[in-house]
């Protein structure tokens, strides 16, 4: 077996010191090594969006990053995204929207969400379709997940304001 | 007539459930991820498997060396054919006459697919597994392969020696008439097309972990559909009792058809679990799936109409063969396609009379299994394009050419034998024309005309079986027994348990069969808890496919609901001394209408129906949990999808402007699911018109094993689906259900590809074969240029 490598990463905000093989890759570490199996593998050539999670802030397939890449970096996976207790508001709005039937594809659905709506707070249909199009749903017909991320968008835009509103005051 | 055949009973059915718009309760654990998948099932000391498959399309396997394998770090066991002698090769169990073709659990002396399993190796884990599998060395001599059905029959080679012409199936239908009703006729239009080879791909690929326990339980968790139907075939190749063997089934990523059966790499991994004394897991990844999981669809059909001048369709004739890849086997899988194809091409319309043949034909390529429209949607689709056809050369409007051919709303008994009870076959239609603006679309053509731009419209209106039960197989030229079990309890906190047939894989069961019980029991959604997806929690159940599950497991738990209700309602007679009649259940108690005190929670009757001798003695220790069996009356759903596109000439490529479905499902459980499932399954459509298709080099290679060349629709590739609903319960299910899900898929590539047409009518184009993508389009186009 080859040898391991020390890597050093935050996961969800919890610190992990941890030897991994070279080729691990990061989907893997996070599902069999630290037990997070909210992030699916759906294809593991980059193409279906089951296995993303957020290094550093922004949206990555966890399937084609190594876990060795990840070392000193932070990620953020579906169990970790309100950062505590209830729903984020996407994880909500999917949820009363009807936007996930087997529910594998969700969780790398909401978090490529929450990447597009921290770039975009208030994308139009349009860019929801092609912000989204690096993530396959064989069930709903994108039609919910659409709806979904506009109506969370607007809870994230009105939250926003109501926090500006509150400093102003 | 037993109780539950009754009309409801005073104070039944009176919440309003039965339809609502409720929340889908599984959903919390989804969208925090914390469901639990087969790939998520964490055993202790699990190993991993992985499959050394065949490279080549058709071959004689000279030699296999598994030594150096074996010897590799971290490998528990390398498994050939002769380590797995013991176990039954797969067979359909269908009372049919064909030829079978077993499939051993790992190719013998033959393979006869690209990826067809020759070598199992378990390890330490997939890595170790995958490590060891490429030090396995295969000697192939390689043998001609075949991947048309045309030279398949004709000339071969034979792929199994017992298969004369690689035909394995025939069957033929004369209703009589319809040779006359062809010369006589005034119009005779005729098309050949090749549907393409698909693929379910669920989002979660096939798994299976197994664990032999110590006692000599088996257990299987397995991404399924039908876990008692898998039970089964489990003993059956493994020679153990059923008794021995507990499927059970964790969340599902999907499904669609294809996990209705065990595969041979279930086998394999039960296999060694048995012989290792440690589980085994086996998730597959998406270019195993993509290449040798199972493919559907593939067909060639020829299909010719025959009309009278004024419209009246006189008969149909349809040869369909059937490209079933290199093993019939996973039940009707390789047979159901054409079969249903050739059986529901008369659809919703008036056909006095009706020629079939249906040719199964085996062919080098990954076997086939169903994938949801199995069949129905190849028959749609070959007969809408021809009645646009043929309403251009007899110069009717195409959408009057429809109503002039329609069946009536009432029941009715298709040529082919299929006992239809009724629907909204005409008022789907016309909602579908006015939701899309039919009447306004020539003026929206016309104005894109003059600016250069191509806009078509299309309309197929549906009918689609949806009661697969003992009967409607019959119907449908597959006799198979079917039945399905529900129970329903009361516990003694007076919260109620519904144990039913169906196997949920994202259609919503936990709250939609809730509701049900809910309804009849008069408590709240949430306090019904539904026990599904193991072999331990019910006596039988056949699963969820062919959109089953609203007419059995609804009906199921309507059954065991009111029975239950019946016995509640008993108990509650004794304990406050008043006849039945006069008993509400309402709230979670039982009441005296018109005395307000005179009330018992649902958990004091459950405590007396347990521990009073006097109330146990008076219900026969029958106790407060009911179960029953279920069989349903054939029920078809029917609707019509619309859609009008955009083609672009250049690239050859097709955007959707508007698409809406009507549906009639009869009686909905939750319109919030059964949209969903509209919109599901709309969208495969569009994959099957416009981008899916498994592809083969001519040497049996196959070139579509990554999402990168196998294109299932992306967000991007679609748009906003309207959904409306009529409602038509059935006279004959239980509840009125007829079940659903597969309607949009089956009907929506022939409006697409009519729609497509018709932009392009100007072009003389003509959709001969599918899918639709920039390259054909752009052919089409020119030929049609060219004559
Ligand atoms: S599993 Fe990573 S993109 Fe599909
Ligand atoms: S909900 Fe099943 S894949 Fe998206």
């Amino acid at each position: 077996m080859s040898t391991r490598v020390p890597i050093r990463l935050s996961v969800n905000g919890r610190a992990h010191e941890l030897e991994v093989e070279p080729r691990l890759l990061l989907v893997h570490l996070l599902r069999d090594q630290l037990g997070l199996t909210g992030t699916h593998v759906g294809c593991d050539t980059s193409n279906c969006g089951a296995c993303t999670v957020h290094l550093d802030g922004e949206a990555v397939k966890s399937c084609t990053v190594l876990a060795v890449q990840a070392d000193a970096a932070e990620v953020t996976t579906i169990e970790g995204l309100t950062g505590g207790d209830g729903l984020h508001p996407l994880q909500a709005a999917f949820w009363e929207d009807h936007a996930l039937q087997c529910g594998y594809c969700t969780p790398g659905m909401i978090m490529a969400a929450a990447d597009l709506l921290a770039r975009n707070p208030d994308p139009s249909e349009e860019e929801i379709r092609h912000g989204l199009e690096g993530n396959l749903c064989r069930c709903t017909g994108y039609h919910n997940i659409v709806r979904a991320v506009r109506d969370a968008a607007a809870e994230l835009r009105a939250r926003e304001a109501g926090a500006r509103t509150t400093e102003v005051v | 007539m037993s109780v539950v055949e009754q009309a409801p009973e005073r104070g039944e059915e009176a919440q309003g459930l039965i339809g609502a718009r409720v929340r889908r309760r599984e959903d919390g654990r989804m969208v925090t991820g914390a469901a639990r998948y087969v790939a998520d099932v964490e055993l202790p000391r699990c190993c991993e498997a992985a499959f050394v498959r065949s490279t080549v399309a058709h071959a004689r396997i000279a030699a296999v060396d598994v030594e150096a394998a074996r010897a590799a770090p971290g490998v528990l066991a390398v498994l050939t054919a002769a380590e797995l002698a013991a176990v039954r090769p797969l067979a359909d169990l269908l009372e049919i006459e064909s030829i079978k073709t077993p499939r051993p659990p790992l190719a013998t002396d033959r393979v006869r697919y690209v990826g067809e399993p020759i070598v199992a190796v378990i390890a330490e884990d997939r890595y170790a597994a995958e490590d060891a599998a490429e030090l396995v060395v295969v000697d192939y001599e390689e043998l001609e392969p075949v991947l048309d059905v045309d030279v398949a029959i004709a000339r071969g080679p034979l792929l199994h020696d017992h298969v004369p012409e690689n035909v394995y199936f025939r069957s033929e239908f004369r209703s009589g008439g319809a040779e006359e009703a062809f010369a006589g006729a005034d119009l005779v239009v005729a098309r050949t097309l090749r549907v393409n080879r698909q693929l379910a791909s669920s989002m979660e690929t096939r798994g299976v972990v197994a664990q032999a326990e110590p006692d000599g339980l088996l257990t299987v968790w397995l991404s399924s559909q039908a876990p008692f139907q898998q039970r089964y075939l489990f003993a059956l190749a493994l020679g153990l009792p059923e008794s021995r063997i507990r499927v059970v089934v964790p969340d599902v990523g999907g499904a669609f058809g294809p996990k209705d059966f065990v595969f041979p790499e279930d086998l394999c991994v039960a296999h060694a679990a048995l012989t290792l004394g440690r589980p085994v897991r086996w998730i597959e990844d998406r270019q195993e799936n993509l290449m040798a999981g199972s493919h559907s669809k593939e067909q060639k059909l020829t299909v010719e109409l025959a009309f009278a001048d004024d419209g009246r369709l006189l008969a149909m004739r349809g040869r369909f063969v059937g490209d079933t890849g290199a093993f019939a086997y996973s039940a009707p899988a390789g047979l159901v396609d054409v079969m249903f194809t050739a059986q529901s091409l008369p659809g919703p319309y008036v056909v006095p009379a009706y020629d079939y043949d249906v040719l199964g034909v085996l062919t080098n390529k990954t076997p086939v299994a169903p994938y949801r429209g199995v069949g129905i949607t190849a028959a749609q689709t070959a007969r809408e394009l021809l009645l646009d056809e043929a309403a251009e050369r007899l110069g009717i409007d195409r959408v009057e050419l429809r109503r002039r051919n329609l069946l009536g709303d009432e029941p009715t008994r298709s040529i082919t034998g299929q006992e239809y009870d009724g629907g909204s076959y005409r008022t789907s239609l016309e909602r579908a024309l006015e939701r899309i603006d039919w009447g306004g679309f020539p003026a929206r053509q016309a104005a894109a005309r003059a600016e250069g731009r191509h806009l078509g419209i299309g309309v197929s209106p549906f009918i689609e079986g949806t009661s697969l039960g003992t009967m409607a197989q019959l119907q449908s030229g597959f006799p198979m027994p079917s039945h399905d079990h529900a129970w329903a309890a009361v516990d003694l906190t007076g919260t109620v348990a519904v144990g039913v047939p169906t196997c949920n894989h994202g259609q919503g069961h936990a709250t939609a069969f809730a509701q049900v019980a809910a309804e009849v029991l008069g408590v709240g959604v949430d306090d019904v808890r539904v026990v599904e997806r193991d072999t331990e929690s019910s006596p039988w159940g056949m699963g969820t496919y062919a959109s089953r599950s609203a007419v059995f497991g609804g009906g199921a738990v309507l059954k065991a609901a009111r029975l239950l209700r019946e016995r509640i309602l008993r108990v509650a007679s004794l304990l406050l001394e008043a006849p039945p009649e006069a008993l509400a259940l309402e709230d979670g108690f039982v009441g005296i209408a018109g005395v307000p005190d005179a009330r018992i929670p649902l958990a004091g009757i459950a405590g007396a129906a347990h521990f009073d001798p006097g109330v146990r003695a008076a219900l026969g220790d029958a106790g407060l949990r009911v179960g029953v069996f279920h069989d349903a009356p054939p029920a078809y759903s029917n609707g019509c999808i619309a859609v009008e596109v955009e083609v672009d000439v250049e690239l050859g490529t097709v955007r959707l402007l508007r698409t809406v479905a009507v549906e009639d499902c009869g009686t909905m459980l939750n319109p919030t699911i059964v949209e969903g499932q509209v919109r599901g399954g709309l969208v495969q459509g569009i994959g099957a018109a416009l981008l899916e298709h498994a592809v083969y080099d001519d040497d049996g290679q196959p070139l579509t094993t990554t999402y990168m060349d196998y294109l299932v629709p992306r967000s991007s590739d679609v748009s906003a689906i309207e959904v409306d609903h009529v409602v038509t319960p059935s006279p004959r299910t239980l509840g009125g259900m007829k079940g659903m899900a597969e309607g949009s898929s089956i009907a929506t590539p022939a409006a697409v590809l009519n729609a497509v047409a018709d932009a392009l009518s100007p072009y003389g184009f003509r959709v001969e074969r599918l899918p639709l993508g920039p390259h054909a389009v752009w052919e089409g186009l020119r030929s049609g240029r060219a004559g």
